[in-house]
């Protein structure tokens, strides 16, 4: 790639995107105008922001004990309501309140037709059982034991009736309103009741607490804009990176410029990067201009505003966000830019026009929202299974790191990192393709007709699955995971989970792969890679890798468990499983455990999924991203990164051997030694040479696991047999071929055309 | 200098399955020549010179631009040819000369020898008082010259024109074509594509036509005329059309219509030619 030719392609899209008025006043002039004219009508608002009184009807006001007095004068009485008494307006009901049925249906119909917001009701012996309860309480002249100071039943005590309706905010706010006065109504009767038994009211308070917040102003200031900073820095980021994007791919359809270009020296590779560095300036710039506006706006109008009971939080400690959270958040955009200017980039190429461009702007809002709406959640912190997930771990990230606490930020520094990096480069890998995808470049305008489209997959079927239909294949496959998650009921003994582990794989795993090669291509078995291998020699060495290797793959397995150990509820969840597995007939659990799935998930993963991969024309793209929905199908994310581990290896043997049996091979006897590994007893394991060569006994329980030695043994014989897997010649797909062809072009000599 | 053989290309296409653009087309183009390319809209021009200019891929087939491989050395191939589209394809953003001098960047020229070259190309072309206008302020004509100079300005040996007379004045036109014939004097090889036969018949030292993605006829023109015994050549250009769509509907209603046997995906052998079999 000619850097030279990208820093060329980079300066003019920068030029172009400058001289464009529209860019410039979205980009610049619209936040500078914007965001004080958005203050200004919020101040202008705020006058009408005002609490509005809520309707109480009592129902049973006759039946109240006449001290201490709850109303007087159709109010409630003095010292009862707070100061802004008048925000309750009662209504004094002559219903009858025990009629219970009939006092719920009217509270019902008139909350929805908002005549009133809450109806509170005192039985007919509200006043007698409390007298009751009154009598009951012990004196303070009497002992203890004395047969009087047997209090009536919880059942017994008098239960005023608060009908509301959650449905309608007002009826939850008159709620919490009537409830702060019958909380004061009770006190009063407390401190009655003890005053006449002669108890001082402070014994039922032998301690006062008091709250002392030792955090300093900046800290505050930290903690609440380590929230909304790198939202904001997100949001914008991406749509500062969507519409240069679209103006830079559809538009340049539109202009006629894209065929040009094409067709001049610059590669793909090096038009891509030379727009992506574009959308990237442009996001970077629009985030930190709205940073810098949003945050300067906010704190001017907030000075303004007072106390926000809502929140509450002294909105003026909030004060001027931090220094160090600005630096974090622009250490943060470049990767952030990168991820959403390349995805932007990739989803534009597909529009014919802006116009076009526009509508694809909602698809991408609603993958990237929830991601980065998942850190509010109250609930969520940094840990390693947050910082895996693109976006949120960033974020969350970002607001340890704004929050001051460096060195939590740096524990998880590097799988945020990693897992950014790894979406930025998919992203612009996938940018690529799309220009280098003509059906992308020169497609045209489509109707929609289901039928069509249906005649169309089943007219035009190739001999293996397209990219499309391999990564609709793993996507349904993943759905319908999702779902039997729920459907399926948990197993409790070994012929449910036989039946339950035979039917998911069968009916949920391979038919799916199958129907779907029968529909869509015209040779299923060679969509399947169900052929014979190209040598038959690779069967055998298939089942010794799988041993080779098993070793290092239980390794791997307890490196990713120590990383994330397992919840202990699904851990308690999964011990009753484990303990069938080694306690049924080997051969059933064989069957089960190994067999049924290397034939099922290899049917649909190494065999459809990989297939269809195949054809984007990267051997090694399509085996990685085949084992990450290998992993994904696998639900637990401890089970996820060694399945994806596996995976790559299967999806390796199964592209050099041409067939999908190696890779069953493999699959089974991964799986068969992990059973017969959970069946080694200590006994056993003393009694045969080969078994102490193997294992030795694990630091803590005394279990056992793979010797360091043994592990390193077989690990170098497993290498030998890659290397020797890796020497055999294959069968390329297609496009395979050409991309190798395309990567072997001889260069030019420099500037021989000049 | 331009070698295709048996070049074809289709399109998945939702409604007709895999429509055939080109179906097996064989020219050779030398230096010195204007290969002329005449067919009506539809008839695979512009698929067959999307391909020689690399921005399409060749269904199967085979095309060698100055000894380099169209489908596996697009990148060299790109360095010999100039390509002129059917629109004009100019930055409404840039300037002329900022448009000419990013191109000849990026073919890698030296400042001094582009600037001497785009010199002497905007003189050529009398395009100096356009110099500085922006591409939306410019006329058809105008953006037809930047096109032009973009696509000399690298000075290769072959230069593609896609119908580029379409939408000019005839003033224009006339001054292209001018242009086009030089290319030829001074050595170039042009593939120029167009529907109008006036200006195939006076510029192309050899003729294509193409109709439905199928050659009808290929050779001089003076050779066409004789062997099939018409003088003019849009007379001719509509007979060969009428009998290749009469025999094609007898074919259709006798039901012999023989679907012809298309690689769906371009093969290519471990050692770089291809294709080494028509696709299963």
């Amino acid at each position: 790639m000619s850097w030279t030719n990208v820093k060329l392609i980079f300066l003019r899209e920068l030029r172009d995107q400058l001289r464009d008025r529209r860019t410039m006043f979205t980009i610049v002039v619209l936040p500078i105008l914007l965001y004080p004219l958005l203050g200004m009508c919020f101040l202008q608002v705020q006058q009408f922001l005002q609490e509005h009184p809520s309707r109480v009807r009592i129902v049973g006001a006759d039946h109240l004990p006449a001290a201490p007095a709850l109303l007087a004068g159709g109010w409630f009485a003095e010292g009862l309501a707070s100061e802004r008494q008048h925000l309750l307006v009662l209504e004094l009901a002559e219903d009858d309140a025990d009629e219970t049925a009939l006092l719920r249906s009217a509270a019902q119909r008139d909350i929805r037709a908002g005549l009133c917001d809450l109806v509170l009701v005192f039985p007919s012996d509200f006043a007698a059982r409390l007298a009751e309860f009154h009598r009951a309480l012990p004196s303070a002249t009497l002992p203890s034991t004395s047969p009087r100071a047997k209090l009536p039943s919880p059942a017994a005590i008098p239960q005023p009736l608060i009908l509301l309706d959650s449905a309608s905010e007002k009826s939850k706010i008159a709620r919490s309103r009537v409830e702060e006065v019958l909380r004061r109504w009770r006190e009063q009767m407390v401190e009655d009741n003890l005053r006449e038994r002669h108890v001082p009211v402070s014994a039922t308070r032998p301690f006062e607490f008091k709250p002392d917040d030792v955090a300093d102003d900046s800290s505050k200031a930290a903690a609440v804009w380590s929230k909304i900073l790198p939202f904001i820095v997100m949001i914008w980021a991406l749509t500062g990176a969507f519409y240069p994007a679209v103006d830079l791919c559809a538009g340049e359809k539109e202009r006629g410029t894209l065929e040009t270009l094409l067709s001049s020296p610059a590669q793909r590779g090096e038009i891509v990067w030379g727009k992506l560095l574009t959308v990237m300036t442009f996001s970077m710039a629009t985030a930190l201009l709205n940073l810098a506006i949003t945050t300067g706006m906010a704190t001017f109008i907030i000075g303004r505003l007072g106390n926000m009971a809502a929140a509450g939080v002294q909105i003026r400690q909030i004060g001027v966000p931090p220094l160090a959270a600005l630096v974090w958040l622009v250490l943060a955009l470049p990767p952030v830019s990168a991820l959403f200017s390349a995805l932007s980039l990739a989803v534009a190429a597909f529009a014919r026009s802006s116009k076009e461009g526009q509508y694809y702007l909602m698809p991408l809002l609603m993958v990237s929202l929830p991601l980065m709406l998942l850190p509010m959640l109250p609930q969520t912190e940094l840990d390693l299974g947050f910082s895996l997930i693109p976006i949120c771990g960033l974020i969350l990230l970002l607001r340890t790191l704004i929050e001051g606490q460096f060195l939590e930020a740096l524990r998880y520094s590097l799988p945020v990192i990693g897992v950014t990096a790894v979406c930025c480069l998919l992203a612009i890998r996938w940018a690529i393709d799309q220009f280098n995808n003509e059906s992308v470049l020169f497609r045209e305008s489509e109707r929609l007709d289901l039928g069509l489209w249906i005649k169309h997959l089943v007219r035009d079927r190739g001999d293996t699955p397209t990219v499309g239909e391999a990564a609709l294949c793993g996507v349904l496959l993943l759905v319908i995971r999702f779902f039997s998650n729920f459907m399926i009921p948990t197993p409790h003994n070994w012929s449910q989970f036989a039946t339950t582990v035979l039917v998911m794989q069968v009916a949920l795993v391979a038919t799916p792969a199958c129907l779907m090669a029968i529909i869509l291509t015209r040779r299923p078995l060679q969509a399947l890679s169900l052929g014979r291998p190209s040598f038959l020699i690779t069967l055998p060495a298939a089942v010794l890798l799988a041993a080779c290797l098993h070793p290092m793959f239980a390794w791997l397995a307890e490196a990713i468990r120590f990383v994330y150990p397992l919840n202990p509820s699904i851990a308690q969840q999964l011990e009753p499983i484990a303990r069938l597995t080694t306690t049924q007939s080997l051969w059933q659990v064989i069957l089960i455990i190994a067999l049924t799935p290397a034939i099922c998930e290899e049917i649909a993963f190494r065999g459809f999924i990989l297939s269809g991969l195949r054809r984007m024309g990267h051997k090694w793209g399509a085996i990685v991203l085949t084992s990450v929905i290998f992993g994904l199908a696998h639900g637990l994310l401890q089970q996820s990164l060694s399945a994806c581990a596996v995976g790559i290896i299967i999806g390796y043997v199964v592209v050099k051997t041409g067939s999908l049996w190696p890779g069953v091979l493999f699959h089974f006897t991964h799986n068969s030694l992990s059973v017969l590994q959970g069946r080694v007893t200590p006994e056993l394991h003393d009694s045969q040479p080969l078994l102490r060569f193997l294992f030795s006994p694990g630091c803590d329980d005394g279990s056992l696991f793979y010797s360091p030695q043994a592990t390193l043994v077989c690990g170098l014989v497993g290498l030998v047999v890659l290397w020797w897997l890796k020497s055999l010649p294959y069968d390329r797909s297609a496009e395979e071929r050409l991309q190798e062809a395309l990567d072997h072009q001889t260069p030019l000599p420099a500037k021989s055309i000049a | 200098m331009i070698h295709v053989r048996d070049l074809t290309k289709s399109y998945a296409d939702l409604r007709r399955g895999q429509f055939i653009a080109l179906a097996g087309i064989s020219l050779d183009a030398l230096p010195g020549q204007i290969y002329g390319l005449l067919g009506p809209n539809g008839a695979g021009k512009t698929s067959a010179l999307r391909i020689l200019s690399t921005v399409l891929r060749p269904t199967s087939g085979k095309a060698t631009i100055n000894g380099y491989d169209v489908l596996t050395q697009p990148a060299l191939v790109r360095h010999q040819i100039g390509f002129v589209s059917t629109n004009t394809a100019v930055y409404d953003r840039m300037t002329a000369w900022e448009m000419v001098e990013y191109f000849g960047r990026l073919y890698g020229l030296a400042p001094e020898l582009l600037r001497e070259r785009m010199v002497r190309i905007f003189d050529r072309l009398s395009m100096v008082e356009i110099r500085d206008v922006l591409g939306s302020k410019m006329s058809t004509g105008m953006k037809q010259k930047v096109s032009i100079a973009r696509a000399l300005v690298h000075d290769p040996p072959v230069l593609i024109f896609d119908e580029a007379t379409a939408g000019l004045d005839v003033l224009v036109a006339r001054a292209l074509l001018k242009t086009v014939a030089q290319l030829r004097d001074q050595g170039k090889c042009v593939i120029f594509s167009t529907h109008i036969m006036r200006e195939a018949e006076r510029l192309c030292d050899r003729i294509a036509i193409l109709h439905r993605g199928h050659m009808l006829a290929e050779g001089r023109l003076a050779d066409l005329q004789s062997r099939h015994g018409e003088h003019d050549l849009e007379e001719l250009f509509f007979r060969l059309i009428s009998e290749h769509d009469g025999e094609t509907e007898r074919q259709r209603d006798r039901g012999t219509d023989a679907p012809i046997s298309l690689s769906l995906h371009p093969s290519v052998s471990p050692s770089g030619s291809w294709p080494l079999a028509p696709g299963p």
